[in-house]
């Protein structure tokens, strides 16, 4: 059996010929020519193209926007913090977040700051911006859905697939060739258009990729072809349970919608109102009712102690106390540094003074220990509802799953690292970085500044130009692998599900 | 005759295997997207009511409306609570759902997006074939062949084809509404009636630009397959397209500074300022605040008028699709666009600055915000009328140059 193809027309027909050609590779070559002399196919073309490289050019300028933005900000920040730093301003040391690598192509998620400033913009919340995701979620995956919506059914009402089979050819061997030879006419646009953002990529200065970005870049192709494919056999799945092809694309737009439109979208809502968490306000509140304690017992209990020492000290305390207690127990760096320096002086000249103002020393720490204890209370506030938030984020992400529409956009963001994971890596890094460096640093340059002038304060400038930078490194390529491959799978068993239902289907389909 | 095809029509449509699949699909859409918003709307105000009962600083909240039900557009913003913060800057504390990070990689499933996404689509489906469907089977010269004339049958088959698909839609929304405002929670006034009935009106003409523009393919068109895929292509175009890359679009007309540089550089200016403040005498401090306040009002106000001038050039871009024009007619009717954004956070920095010199010793409390969400008129004033006036050109259009089409069709 061969293939003869009229090109003015488009037509082809079927001529039983030497067996020896194999009947698989015809099928495969009919399908796929017959799919890129279509009309769909020119149309899925040159959209597929003109709006990928037009999506690429315009992210990759917006990239270079982002990233000459961010370095001003590291730069402004790096230079304020030689010259304005105070441990009162330890959120200073918080980096600046660069720019996603992977910007060119997908938009990372906004992080917390774009939420909670009074100047943020909120038109990306009604118009989500443009990028290589909703190409493949909503381009590929409707361009798959025409490719095979009529793979038997249109068959079937031109005739042809009775001619088809009445020849010695397996219906399995058909519905593999359909799906060869659809799926590969459907990528080729894909791949083309995806290349040549490659390319534009590779020559951008602005860009500079690794060999662990390319390789996402591979991952993430590899990804976004088990999806389209996904859809390719939807379709082809509901055109063999369909008589016909106006019947076959209404089931398949139908199930788009779904599983695109609708699924998503519905599960966050859904699993905030199945699993109910506590109010931020409300925790708010409730820590700052907390510190509010916290500085009442601190207060007292040093009053207290003001009390008993008068009592016990009686002159020498009065004297302290127009000293102001040499600014100890002062929280928030209101004592003028002169009467610190003053109760210092005081002490080295006067034993028993020295003697007062050590014990006073040690009731004030105690004070502070407790009212740190206290303060401890809130942090189990926010661990609970940090816990109940990720718990309420599985439960919407798990739901989530059932569409291979957010099983696809967490492997993809996840992958290139412009997702919720990314965040929370930074975050981690960040944190962590901080916790083994800026801890102790910190700490060892403020006595080093209190050993050579007492009357440092929290308040008081310190110096750390020599301080250990952050600096951001990318996930390792492993541990996203680890991250997607359950999802990834997902989307391969709605491929193997999809294709199980099709075969089934097509080998109890009535070709007349 | 006009009545024979416009009832032609709706029975063609009423037994077709496509009218059941479009009719359940979007009544369980519909009702169901109307009953998780409501939930959500719940939630919403039962966060209100916890930051309302015991504000006792300064901090401005505005309740959800209900009609963000239908239209949740940027209530969420909207409903985030305003305070004092650094250098006289407001703060923002994020909402609820912020905690749950989910929602940021999905849209809400409300009734504007049923509408501007999935009916624009059903629209479509519905009218694809009206014309080409029709000379496939034979049917189209059979009915030009007598004494009809050609707009008689194209107005007949326009008014059937739509009103079969509209009804139904009204239906759904009719049945979702009354089983929401039964509720207590959900208190709509007539106010927010007049609102509700004008987004509808909206939505049909919405609707209207997609069934047209259905009807043109198809009167463009000689095959059905051929007229389904162009219509696909066209609705995604419209849909999601135009809209999400006329928003990244702007930004390469605009230059304009992140909000992280702007909230850093004011950061930094306050606490440089407090550094300085040490050194100097107290004499000068108030002098010095009032130079940091007037730096950071700067940097703000270079800021906002480059935002104003994105959100332009983004608003002009978009409209070009139907799509974009409606989301901002139908978010401003409802109270929950950009438009009432605007209003809003005009209206804080006034509160601003009345409470700067607010005398609590004699007053007593902090004043009301006193904020009420735009009326009718003032929304059809501030660029509602314009966005309503481009979606019935398109229908004009789109009507019109199916019309001409469909003059010159070959029907054989």
């Amino acid at each position: 059996m061969w293939l003869s193809c009229d090109m003015m027309s488009g037509d082809f027909s079927l001529k039983t010929t030497n067996k020896e050609i194999p009947m698989l590779k015809t099928i495969i070559a009919r399908e796929f020519l017959n799919n890129i002399l279509n009309l769909r196919f020119m149309i899925g073309l040159v959209l597929c193209i003109i709006v990928t490289i037009a999506c690429i050019m315009i992210l990759a300028h917006d990239y270079k926007k982002e990233l000459d933005d961010y370095n001003l900000r590291a730069n402004l920040q790096d230079e304020f913090l030689n010259n304005y730093y105070s441990i009162n301003y330890a959120r200073l040391l918080r980096p600046q977040k660069p720019p996603e690598r992977f910007r060119p192509l997908i938009i990372g998620i906004p992080g917390k700051e774009n939420a909670e400033s009074f100047d943020d913009n909120p038109l990306p919340i009604l118009f989500p911006p443009l990028d290589f995701l909703f190409i493949v979620t909503i381009i590929m995956s409707l361009l798959a859905i025409l490719f095979s919506y009529d793979a038997i059914t249109g068959e079937r009402q031109s005739g042809t697939l009775r001619l088809v089979i009445a020849n010695s050819i397996s219906r399995t061997k058909i519905l593999f060739g359909k799906l060869v030879g659809g799926a590969a006419s459907l990528l080729i646009p894909f791949i083309l258009s995806l290349l040549v953002g490659a390319l534009y990529i590779s020559v951008n200065p602005a860009i500079q990729w690794d060999g662990f970005a390319w390789a996402e870049l591979a991952f993430l192709t590899a990804a976004s072809c088990t999806f389209i494919t996904l859809f390719y056999l939807l379709g082809l799945m509901l055109s063999t349970f369909s008589r016909y092809s106006a019947t076959s694309i209404l089931n398949c737009l139908f199930l788009w919608v779904l599983l695109i439109l609708v699924i998503p979208n519905m599960c966050p809502y859904i699993s905030a109102q199945l699993y109910r968490i506590p109010s931020i306000k409300e925790t708010e509140r409730k820590d700052s009712e907390i510190e509010r304690h916290s500085l009442e017992v601190f207060w007292e209990r040093n009053n207290e102690t003001a009390k008993k020492f008068k009592s016990h000290y009686g002159k020498l305390w009065s004297e302290f106390e127009s000293m102001q207690f040499g600014g100890i127990g002062d929280l928030f760096s209101r004592v003028d540094p002169k009467y610190r320096e003053a109760a210092h002086q005081r002490a080295a000249a006067d034993p028993e003074f020295k003697r007062m103002m050590d014990a006073f020393v040690e009731e004030v720490e105690k004070a502070r220990e407790e009212m740190v204890r206290i303060r401890g209370e809130s942090d189990k506030l926010w661990e609970d509802l940090n816990t109940k938030a990720a718990f309420q984020t599985k439960l919407a992400k798990n739901l989530a799953c059932i569409s291979p529409y957010a099983n696809f956009v967490y492997v993809a963001r996840d992958l290139t690292g412009t997702g919720l994971r990314s965040l929370e890596y930074f975050e981690r890094t960040e944190k962590e970085h901080r916790k083994k460096w800026y801890g102790p640093y910190i700490t060892k340059k403020f006595k080093d500044a209190q050993k050579n002038d007492p009357t440092v304060t929290y308040d008081s400038f310190l110096d750390i130009s020599d301080r250990p930078r952050f600096v951001f490194k990318e996930e390792a390529l492993k541990d996203k692998l680890n991250e997607v491959l359950p999802y990834w799978g997902i989307l391969v068993l709605f491929n193997v599900l999809f294709f199980v239902a099709a075969f089934a289907g097509f080998m109890r389909y009535d070709v007349r | 005759m006009l009545k024979s095809i416009i009832r032609k029509e709706i029975l063609n449509n009423l037994f077709g295997y496509k009218f059941s699949i479009i009719i359940i699909l979007s009544t369980i859409l519909i009702l169901v997207s109307i009953f998780v918003m409501y939930r959500d709307y719940c939630l919403a105000l039962e966060n209100y009511e916890i930051l309302r009962m015991k504000s006792d600083d300064p901090v401005v909240v505005i309740p959800p409306t209900p009609l963000g039900i239908f239209t949740k557009g940027l209530d969420e913003n909207l409903c985030r609570s305003y305070g004092s913060g650094l250098a006289g800057q407001i703060s923002v504390s994020s909402k609820q759902q912020s905690v749950n990070i989910l929602f940021k990689l999905f849209t809400a499933p409300d009734l504007l997006y049923i509408i501007k996404v999935i009916l624009s689509l059903c629209a479509m489906l519905f009218a694809f074939d009206i014309i080409c469907g029709e000379k496939e089977i034979g049917t189209l010269r059979q009915s030009l062949s007598c004494s009809l004339k050609r707009p008689i049958l194209i107005i007949g088959k326009w008014v059937g084809g739509f009103t079969s698909f509209i009804v139904p839609f009204f239906m759904a929304v009719l049945i979702g509404t009354i089983l929401v405002t039964l509720s207590p929670m959900v208190d709509i006034n007539a106010q927010n009636w007049a609102k509700l009935g004008l987004f509808l009106l909206s939505s049909v003409i919405y609707l209207a630009v997609f069934f047209s523009l259905g009807l043109l393919i198809s009167c463009l068109t000689h095959r059905s397959s051929t007229s389904l895929v162009i219509s696909l292509f066209v609705w995604a175009m419209l849909v999601f397209l135009i809209p999400n890359l006329g928003n990244i679009l702007a930004r390469q007309f605009v230059e304009i500074p992140t909000v992280q540089q702007l909230e850093l550089k004011r950061e930094h200016s306050w606490i440089k300022n407090r550094f300085e403040k040490r050194r100097a005498d107290r004499s000068e401090h108030e002098e010095m605040d009032s130079r940091m306040r007037a730096e950071n009002d700067k940097l703000t106000e270079d800021y906002r008028n480059r935002f104003n001038r994105l959100v332009k050039v983004s608003q002009n871009i978009t409209r070009f699709s139907p799509t974009a024009a409606f989301t901002f007619l139908a978010t401003d009717i409802m109270g929950t666009g950009m438009a009432e954004e605007r209003r809003l956070k005009r209206a804080v920095l006034q509160y601003k600055d009345i409470l700067g010199d607010w005398d609590m010793d004699e007053k007593g409390k902090n004043p009301d915000l006193g904020y009420q969400r735009s009326s009718v008129k003032e929304v059809l004033g501030q660029g509602g009328l314009s966005n309503c006036l481009i979606l019935i050109l398109f229908n004009i259009l789109f009507f019109t140059g199916a019309h001409v089409a469909f003059l010159r069709y070959d029907v054989r």
